[in-house]
């Protein structure tokens, strides 16, 4: 699958290291996004309205300003800027199946707050997110229900949160 | 001192006559965005741009070219700053498709006396294809003191990385393309003033990037 097709199939995929797409406004890279989408669904485009009405409740959903939406995709955004601006992209494409991966690099606690809100609040039964991370700071905002450490591209341990603490405890060490 | 600003907008599409001559009068402001969007599918053209400034003068020059096919273009600019405390800016951007080839040329020449000159000139240029070339030459001469100065080029083709994060959000590749080059393009329209000229130009600029790279 191409990544486009991927995205279409329902999977978001966050970068670590957003790039930066100068002349581009973070609008017009989600209407475009949105029609290619609709298009290969075989979807009519949407409507301004429509658009309008989207954006207007995504953007209040992840807490952004609409100045926002104007500026070019991730130019001169700070570190938090940018993953605000991951979580609002993927509030937008409302994918089935997220993977965040080391949102947490490079955010101070009130950002960090801010994202996992984000995700949070993105978050139904009907869909799954993968969260990729280091650390345990991450896990006290976002709860997650099962917990895999990933060595060497392969799952070697599975369980619930209190793995997390386990970790945290003991380091991966003994894994 | 007398001052006007000006604004000129100018689309070339066939190989035109003399070239372009400016001689700025004292404090006089000229912008000029030039367009070079060749029709004819081998069509050359040679342009020419001569501009002598005069006692806080300014000039700036915002220069899109876009060529494909067989198509080749020449552009050749020489700003002579013969007084002191003007200023001029120049922006080069030129795209080049299938075989084209494009020369840029510039030169800026700061003479004795002319103190205080700031003057900057940036070329910069995106290859399409393999076999396209692009050729740029920015040069500086500086005879005078206090002086700030400067010049730069780049030659590239269209980001991959920027590709791969357009695509995972489900931009297709061809779209992803269309947005590149729209944000190498625009630093240029977007200098035009007048709204309805700007979106006149700006549909003649996607036109002439769709004919001219069918599929990129």
């Amino acid at each position: 699958m191409t990544p486009e097709e991927r995205s279409w199939a329902g999977i978001f995929l966050s970068f670590q290291y957003p790039i930066d797409i100068p002349g581009v406004s973070i609008s017009n890279f989600l209407k475009t996004a949105l029609s290619c989408r609709r298009k290969a669904q075989g979807l009519p485009e949407l409507t301004p309205s429509e658009f309008l009405a989207l954006r207007k409740e995504k953007m209040a959903l992840v807490q952004m300003k609409p100045e926002f939406l104007k500026r070019d995709v991730n130019v001169g955004f700070s570190g938090g800027e940018k993953k605000r601006g991951e979580i609002f992209q993927m509030a937008m494409l409302d994918p089935d199946l997220s993977i965040l991966d080391e949102t947490d690099s490079g955010l101070d606690v009130d950002a960090l707050r801010i994202v996992a809100d984000g995700v949070n609040r993105l978050h139904t039964p009907q869909k799954a997110s993968i969260v990729i991370t280091h650390y345990q700071r991450l896990l006290d905002y976002i709860v997650p229900d099962f917990v895999h450490i990933l060595k060497d591209g392969r799952i070697i341990k599975t369980a619930g949160r209190e793995l997390v603490a386990e970790i945290e405890e003991k380091g991966y060490e003994g894994f | 001192m007398r001052v006007s600003e000006m604004q000129k907008v100018l689309i070339i599409n066939e190989r035109g006559s003399e070239g372009l001559t400016y001689a700025l009068a004292e404090g006089e402001s000229l912008s000029l965005v030039l367009f070079v969007l060749p029709e004819a599918p081998n069509a050359v053209i040679d342009l020419p741009v001569q501009v002598v400034m005069d006692l806080y003068g300014q000039f700036e020059l915002h220069a899109l070219a876009l060529a494909g096919g067989q198509q080749k273009v020449n552009i050749r600019v020489d700003v002579a700053h013969p007084c002191p405390d003007a200023r001029s800016n120049q922006l080069i951007r030129c795209v080049a498709g299938g075989e084209s080839r494009i020369a840029f040329e510039g030169l800026i020449k700061v003479q004795p006396g002319a103190i205080r000159t700031e003057a900057f000139q940036t070329s910069n240029n995106l290859l399409l294809s393999e076999q396209a070339k692009v050729r740029t030459c920015p040069q500086l001469e500086i005879y005078a003191d206090d002086v700030k100065c400067s010049h730069g080029a780049t030659t590239g083709s269209l980001d991959e990385d920027e590709q791969f994060y357009m695509r995972s959000r489900g931009i297709t590749l061809e779209q992803a393309r269309l947005l590149q080059l729209r944000s190498f393009v625009w630093p240029v329209l977007a200098q035009i003033e007048q709204e309805e000229l700007r979106a006149s130009c700006d549909e003649q600029v996607s036109r002439a990037l769709a004919e001219m790279f069918p599929g990129l």
